[in-house]
């Protein structure tokens, strides 16, 4: 990989540790400006741990993790000013709860981003439309369906103008007939040059969005391929063995 | 059976069948003339000490008695209103204290918790009526009743604002850290919030005890309602009479409270009982 302006993030020789459980081993990785790059791998492989550390929701304990050429803070004003460049989409949706659907997209713009209500407000609305759940801005998140709420969340973290988006898992909280409109909204952000990292079970949206599919177990990257030679092709046993136990159904 | 609504009786029993539903005809039926007979002996033993004679009773008549209580339960509210405000300040700097990651904060509110769990009230009371003029502060009445009072709940309402917080879904702190939300906002306006909400039902009932508590205001001539009962009662030489409507104004303030509570649980549950978990 060369370190040209573009690349957005870059993880450096990271490592973690759970105790004496090893969760992440020696990931390098970098995800460029428009790039789509997917995260798959079995349960526990450490890929959701992957995404938390780099905003920092995980602290690591070896490597460095930069955003933008600047190494992530450990903590202060400076990584909160970070994080707001880097755009999180939950499994859980994590919407305040006891706050509407419109004053979720725009508690942030108006405390970190100071701006006026009002605009604040309108840009919301915009977004909410983009995702298809304007009608539902007075709303609180429990009265909307797990998919209502995960496109939301999607608008929430647009509404920061982030650099990059990372989705820990964004439909796997969700009933069958919802994960489509979520993934919907995603391809179409991909299409509009967002860059994402996406960690997901989710084979056909990595086939048909991503730039890049990464492979991980037992928290190290095995393999990194176009979608299309990844998926036709995977180069290890533990990848070949994981595509066959995802596409059987 | 009421069908649109499971109260906790419904979770932990099972329904009653044929014997048990007999059963509990025969013991509701039994109780039911146990209270009666207990009210009967009560009123009967009222009756042969002469207590029910009007001469107790009479100037419960004069509208000059009930302003006089009146003015009494303002007192007891204002006290207590001012205590719940004060003790509602110390928890929450307790509590703050509680959850940092300083150690030596931490002690400090867990030391302050305790201590203002574990002394009683009256002993607070009294410091703040003797000890503290000693130091040549003196106090206007309603603080040396609402001060000991608000100390004495602070403990308990700091505890329970933390179980509050720690009810919050770590997820709502992450994804108000994720947007770039700093430290102390994300404390301030997405976790606080909510953590307060879940804990109202707890805070009424701890007001409940703070109101009760301000009857020590006769120890330092406080014009709440106790102390109002006990003019009227060396006015009048009517002490059960007065005690006992006393006791029912009580009631009926603490009766009132606990109804918010429950409103206000019910209230909370309908906005969050699918908090994004």
């Amino acid at each position: 990989m060369d370190h040209k302006a573009d690349v957005i993030i870059e993880l450096k020789q990271v490592n973690k540790f759970f105790g004496e459980h090893h969760v992440l081993k020696d990931i390098n990785l970098s995800v460029k400006k428009g790039e789509v790059v997917v995260i798959i791998g079995p349960s526990g492989s450490g890929k959701s741990t992957l995404c938390r550390t780099i905003n920092r929701l995980e602290t690591i304990d070896g490597g460095e993790i930069l955003i933008d050429g600047e190494e992530m803070p450990s903590e202060g004003k400076k990584l909160a000013e970070m994080r707001a460049k880097v755009g999180m989409v939950f499994q859980s949706f994590n919407l305040l709860a006891h706050r509407t659907i419109l004053d979720n997209v725009t508690l942030a713009p108006i405390d970190v981003l100071h701006k006026p209500k009002k605009e604040a407000q309108a840009e919301a609305m915009q977004l909410l439309k983009r995702v298809g759940v304007d009608s539902q801005a007075a709303k609180v998140p429990a009265q909307l369906s797990g998919g209502q709420q995960q496109r939301v969340a999607i608008a929430r973290a647009l509404a920061m103008h982030p650099e990059v988006i990372l989705f820990d898992e964004p439909t796997s909280a969700l009933d069958p007939e919802m994960i489509n409109e979520v993934l919907d909204v995603m391809t179409s952000l991909a299409k509009d040059g967002m860059t994402m990292l996406v960690v997901t079970h989710e084979m056909n949206f990595a086939r048909r969005v991503a730039n890049r599919v990464i492979f991980m177990e037992d928290g190290a990257i095995l393999e990194e391929n176009t979608p299309e030679a990844f998926f036709a092709n995977p180069k290890t046993e533990r990848a070949k063995a994981f595509l066959e136990t995802v596409t059987v159904h | 059976m009421n069908t649109s609504q499971t109260s906790i009786r419904d979770i932990l029993y099972e329904p009653p069948g044929v014997k048990t539903k007999r059963m509990i005809q025969v013991f509701t039926v039994l109780s039911f003339i146990a209270v009666m007979l207990l009210i009967y002996v009560a009123v009967r033993q009222f009756y042969i000490t002469g207590q029910l004679d009007a001469r107790y009773w009479y100037f419960f008549a004069k509208p000059t008695t009930w302003i006089f209580l009146g003015e009494g339960l303002a007192g007891t509210l204002e006290a207590a209103v001012v205590a719940g405000f004060i003790s509602f300040g110390l928890a929450f700097l307790m509590m703050l204290g509680r959850i940092n990651n300083i150690r030596a904060f931490q002690a400090i509110a867990r030391a302050l918790i305790e201590f203002t769990r574990g002394v009683p009230t009256l002993l607070l009371v009294y410091f703040f009526f003797l000890v503290v003029p000693q130091y040549g502060i003196t106090l206007a009445p309603l603080w040396r009743i609402s001060l000991p009072v608000a100390i004495s709940a602070s403990g308990i309402v700091a505890e329970v604002l933390r179980s509050g917080i720690n009810a919050v879904p770590n997820g709502q702190r992450e994804a108000a850290m994720s947007l770039g939300m700093k430290e102390s906002h994300t404390f301030l306006k997405v976790v606080f919030p909510q953590a307060f909400r879940y804990v109202i039902p707890s805070l009424i009932a701890e007001l409940v005890i703070v109101v009760k508590d301000t009857t020590f205001a006769y120890v330092v001539n406080f014009p709440d309602l106790m102390q109002n009962a006990k003019v009227l009662i060396s006015n009048y030489n009517a002490m059960l009479p007065v005690y006992l409507v006393v006791a029912v104004i009580y009631i009926i303030i603490n009766y009132l409270l606990n109804k918010a509570s429950v409103y206000a649980a019910s209230r909370t549950d309908s906005t969050t009982n699918t908090a994004a978990s």
